[in-house]
């Protein structure tokens, strides 16, 4: 925990000299403290909590720099029911940097030192006072990215693949008359011939069809064990949600 | 007893064995192939059973009732417009899921219809197991299973299309495919629509049409537009509403959605009444085909067929044919000896039997490439052909499936022009009927095996291969030449089954070629004796001509010598008699032939010498071009009146003849070109001109064909003499 605070800390320190504010080692061995609890504090709680790390200060001290840290945006104080005032942290330092996949919604966590100090030092140089931020990157995950890859047309397969097909894109013409003639989506095809140019031939089930160059790069498919797997992940993770 | 009339159509997917079946009700010998798109137009056949007059109409295969070519909008149009007593549905019950897409859409339709369950034997082998009364429940439709080709269950079908027409019972409402809500929302608004607009008017029933309409198939929405008058805007409006209706809620086409979910019907059906067994079965057929149709030995393996088709024609047809020379030698020898000199005589002889003897003998060989064809067929490596010569035929921006009636050409071009009706792209179709004259039918194989094998004795086999692959090779130039220039075309989306490989059913092949038989005998006795006996008349007649010597002097000079001079020892005049012998025969072929050029078609042949000159052909060989146009075998005739007069051995066989006169080898191939390319048959032009209703392009035809013949010609004779041949 506490090294994921340690950029917040050198931002007091930061800003603690910058405003000239005495007692500066105190009041760091607060915002340290502080910062370990992840939950509402009140003064007290605070306080002794301090005292156990060894280090005695008033009450009006931890009180006057949590106001401090308020001051700055870096905390809040709550009035609870129960009457109480109570502080929490802004999770300042603690958090990821996330990335969401738009195919599956899955969200993938990271970190990057560099990056972070790189905000830094940018929001600095706008002379800008940075207290939060929050980082979303938005693409397709890595396991959808490979089925993606794998939905290829009909003309990229090779001779004895078996494949699935995914989607028709050609015409509405065109795909009534596969439709009639019995090839849909989901029909698992072997590749019987396909030469690289012209025309190629497949099968699929007891049926078997020659389909022009043109029409077959309008099938789109993918490979067939592969399929499986990604139909696995799938599950997988609408299980987590 | 007025026996009651009734009509039956067979209607189904292509290659469900619908003309199995038609010719097993009926005893017809309709064509009988394992590819699809064998039948083109519809056969009708009459028969009396069970007290009824039975008209029984074979359509063409169709995937469904939106047609995409000119053989499948005929079978749409009879089923839905010409309103059959009975439709029976001939499904191929080894591929049941596919076929039951066509059946639901003939149960959506107003009309009678029976299920036959073919090819109940495939299914069984395959390890399914359909449940004929499930089945029959579910879908609210008779069903019978048939086995085509073992003419099983031909009874029992007859006799459920009966009991059905008698069935007064009302198509039944259950029998609708029920769409989604939202889609039988925007039916049953468009229905009320044309309710209201179209009262009384509609051919087919309300339901239906909003359907179609919504479908947007193309004749129906026409139809319907043409009849809805004032109300047209109005009701163009109110489909474009309900397509969009759907379009919106399902983010896909309305036909596509409807066609999803009729799959979706069918699937419950299939799975209700079928069950297949857990075994895994391989697709033999596929294997196969990855042989077959390989990348790499897939086109040799084809190029091999086809040249071993034509040894095979050649070479094991020589052996009958002999025998057929013999047994027209033999009576052509007995007439000259018993019959007494006169014109009649010289008919029979010289016309009669130099003429059709002269053909008939080919009948071997043109049974054997017509068995060899038939064997294509029937196998299903016919629509392999389409695939492999697919590269080819991209060439002149074909698709391969055109090579299909192409190579139907080789044994006769009238059905293979009709073949053409199953490309669905116009311009593809009068592209194919141009170049497919290009592919020398049987016809023209006489003509082949006496020159080849005349002048290329033991090569023969070869050479006719190579003027076969010559036929094919022009056909592509031309083709190429027409796409580029007059019938421009786009690649439209292809898509071809391809049968599975069958076993070829003896009975078939020989029914086949006894109707083969039956025809070309029947083509002697007609065209080809009318043609010798005309060819014969113009080249006997005028009966006196004035002759350039005096042969009668010379003759008898001839003999009295031969008289005068005789001497005493026996070898020497054996010896002289055998030279005034020879000397005769010489006067008198020499007389014979004068006579015969100087005769009506002598005078013709040189009329016609300037044109054929410059390609190597004298005037016998030009007249007998000239009749090639009436039948191509014909040429063989008048070659063999015109040639065989001029020796005095009447019974001389052409062959000997050819090869005694004054015609070189490469005339000879010159000829041999000419023939391949020159103008079609009569039939076939009148072939070309039904298909193409253009006189225009028939015209083009002809003019093209007979123009590039005789280039060709020209450039093969002069090219063989520059190299010094
Ligand atoms: N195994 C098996 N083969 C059959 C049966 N019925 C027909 N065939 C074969 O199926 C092939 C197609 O038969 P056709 O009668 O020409 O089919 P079609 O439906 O008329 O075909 P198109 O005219 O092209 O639409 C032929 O090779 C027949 O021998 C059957 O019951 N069992
Ligand atoms: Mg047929
Ligand atoms: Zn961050
Ligand atoms: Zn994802």
């Amino acid at each position: 925990m506490k090294q994921l605070h340690r950029q917040e800390k050198e931002q007091f320190t930061k800003l603690f000299k910058q405003e000239a504010i005495d007692r500066f080692e105190d009041r760091l061995k607060v915002v340290e403290v502080f910062l370990n609890f992840e939950h509402h504090v009140t003064v007290g709680e605070l306080t002794s909590m301090i005292g156990d790390s060894g280090v005695s200060l008033s009450p009006d001290f931890v009180q006057d720099t949590l106001k401090l840290l308020c001051c700055f945006g870096f905390a809040q104080k709550n009035r609870f029911e129960d009457g109480h005032i109570r502080y929490e942290h802004h999770h300042l330092g603690h958090h990821h940097d996330h990335m969401i996949c738009m195919r599956c919604n899955k969200i993938v966590e990271f970190e990057n030192e560099e990056l972070e100090n790189l905000q830094l030092t940018i929001a600095e140089s706008h002379g800008f006072h940075l207290l939060q931020h929050k980082m979303e990157l938005y693409g397709i995950c890595a396991a959808c990215m490979k089925d993606h890859v794998q939905i290829m047309p009909l003309t990229m397969t090779r001779q004895g693949e078996r494949v699935v097909i995914k989607d028709f894109t050609c015409g509405s013409e065109a795909r009534m008359r596969l439709l009639s003639m019995g090839l849909r989506v989901g029909d698992e095809v072997q590749i019987i011939t396909n030469i690289g140019k012209g025309q190629m031939a497949i099968a699929a089930g007891f049926k078997r069809y020659v389909i022009g160059r043109g029409l077959a790069q309008k099938i789109r498919v993918i490979p067939v064990h592969k399929k499986n797997v990604s139909v696995g992940k799938m599950d997988e993770i609408h299980a987590a949600e | 007893m007025n026996s009651r009339k009734l009509i039956i159509a067979l209607a189904g997917n292509p290659n469900s064995g619908k003309t199995t079946i038609f010719n097993n009700l009926t005893g017809a010998h309709q064509k009988v192939g394992n590819w699809s798109g064998v039948t083109v137009e519809k056969k009708e056949g009459v028969i009396t059973r069970h007290g009824y007059e039975l008209t029984i109409i074979d359509l063409p295969g169709t995937y469904s009732l939106t047609p995409f070519s000119i053989e499948e909008i005929v079978a749409r149009n009879f089923v839905l417009d010409a309103h059959p007593d009975v439709v029976i549905d001939i499904i191929d019950a080894s591929n049941l899921e596919r076929s039951l897409y066509l059946a639901t859409q003939l149960r959506e339709i107003d009309c009678k219809v029976l299920f036959a369950l073919n090819m109940a034997d495939m299914a069984k082998s395959r390890g399914v197991k359909i449940h004929a009364d499930k089945l029959s429940e579910l879908l609210d439709v008779p069903v019978v299973f048939t086995v085509g080709n073992k003419n099983e269950g031909m009874d029992a079908l007859l006799k459920k299309a009966i009991e059905l027409a008698e069935n007064t019972r009302q198509t039944p409402e259950g029998r609708k495919v029920h769409y989604s809500p939202d889609i039988e929302t925007a039916v049953a608004d468009l229905q009320n629509f044309i309710h209201q607009v179209l009262p009384e008017k509609l051919p087919y029933s309300e339901r239906w049409t909003a359907v179609k309409l919504i479908e947007d198939d193309k004749i129906v929405h026409e139809r319907i537009l043409s009849l809805s008058g004032d109300h047209q805007q109005a009701l163009e409006a109110q489909i474009r509403l309900a397509r969009q209706y759907i379009t919106d809620r399902f983010d896909d086409d309305p036909e596509i959605i409807m066609t999803d979910e009729r799959y979706g019907f069918i699937a419950g059906i299939v799975k209700e009444a079928v069950t297949a067994s857990a075994r895994q079965r391989v697709d033999i057929s596929r294997n196969i085909d990855l042989v077959l149709t390989n990348r790499f030995i897939g086109f040799p393996i084809f190029i091999l067929f086809i040249w071993g088709m034509f040894q095979l024609t050649f070479s094991v047809g020589k052996y009958p044919q002999e025998w057929i020379t013999a047994c027209v030698h033999a009576l052509s020898a007995a007439l000259e000896m018993h019959l007494p000199d006169s014109l009649f005589k010289d008919l029979l002889l010289n016309g009669v039997i130099a003429g059709v003897g002269s053909v008939i003998v080919f009948l071997p060989n043109i049974l054997i490439l017509f068995f060899c064809i038939s064997l294509f067929e029937d196998t299903g490596y016919m629509a392999r052909t389409a695939f492999l010569m697919d590269k080819i035929m991209h060439a002149i921006g074909l698709h391969g499936k055109s090579f299909i009636p192409m190579l139907m050409g080789f044994g006769c071009n009238v059905p293979a022009i009709m073949a053409t009706r199953t490309l669905e792209s116009e311009k593809d179709r009068i592209l194919t009927i141009l170049i497919t004259p290009f592919m020398s039918c049987s016809a023209k194989l006489p003509i082949y095996i006496v020159l080849a094998g005349t002048f290329f004795a033991t090569r023969a086999g070869t050479v006719i291969f190579i003027i076969y692959l010559t036929g094919v090779v022009l056909s592509i130039i031309t083709g190429r030449l027409l796409r580029t220039t007059l019938l421009k075309g786009l690649d439209a989306p292809f898509v071809m089954e391809l049968p599975p490989y069958r076993i070829p059913m003896a009975k078939s092949v020989m029914i086949h070629m006894w109707e083969r038989s039956k025809m070309f005998l029947k083509k002697m006795g007609n065209i080809i004796l009318i043609g010798s006996i005309v060819i014969w008349t113009l080249s006997a007649f005028p009966r006196h001509i004035e002759y350039s010597r005096n042969y009668e002097a010379e003759i008898q000079n001839l003999q009295s010598r031969g008289a005068l001079q005789m001497p005493g020892d026996a070898a020497a005049r054996r010896t002289l008699e055998k030279e005034t012998a020879a000397a005769m025969d010489d006067i008198k072929g020499q007389m014979q032939a004068e006579h015969v050029e100087k005769s009506y078609m002598g005078q013709l042949g040189k009329l016609l010498a300037p044109v054929f000159a410059p390609i190597g052909i004298d005037w016998r060989g030009s007249v007998a071009l000239l009749s090639g146009f009436v039948a191509k075998e014909i040429v063989v005739s008048t070659l063999g009146i015109l040639y065989v007069a001029r020796g005095d051995n009447k019974t001389e066989a052409l062959r000997t003849a050819l090869a005694s006169s004054d015609m070189t080898p490469l005339s000879a191939v010159s000829m041999l070109v000419f023939v391949l390319l020159y103008l079609p048959c009569l039939a076939t032009i009148a072939t070309i001109r039904r298909e193409l209703r253009s006189w225009k392009w028939t015209a083009f035809s002809i003019g093209y064909s007979t123009s590039l013949a005789w280039v060709m010609a020209f450039l093969v004779y002069h090219g063989g003499r520059f190299l010094g041949f």
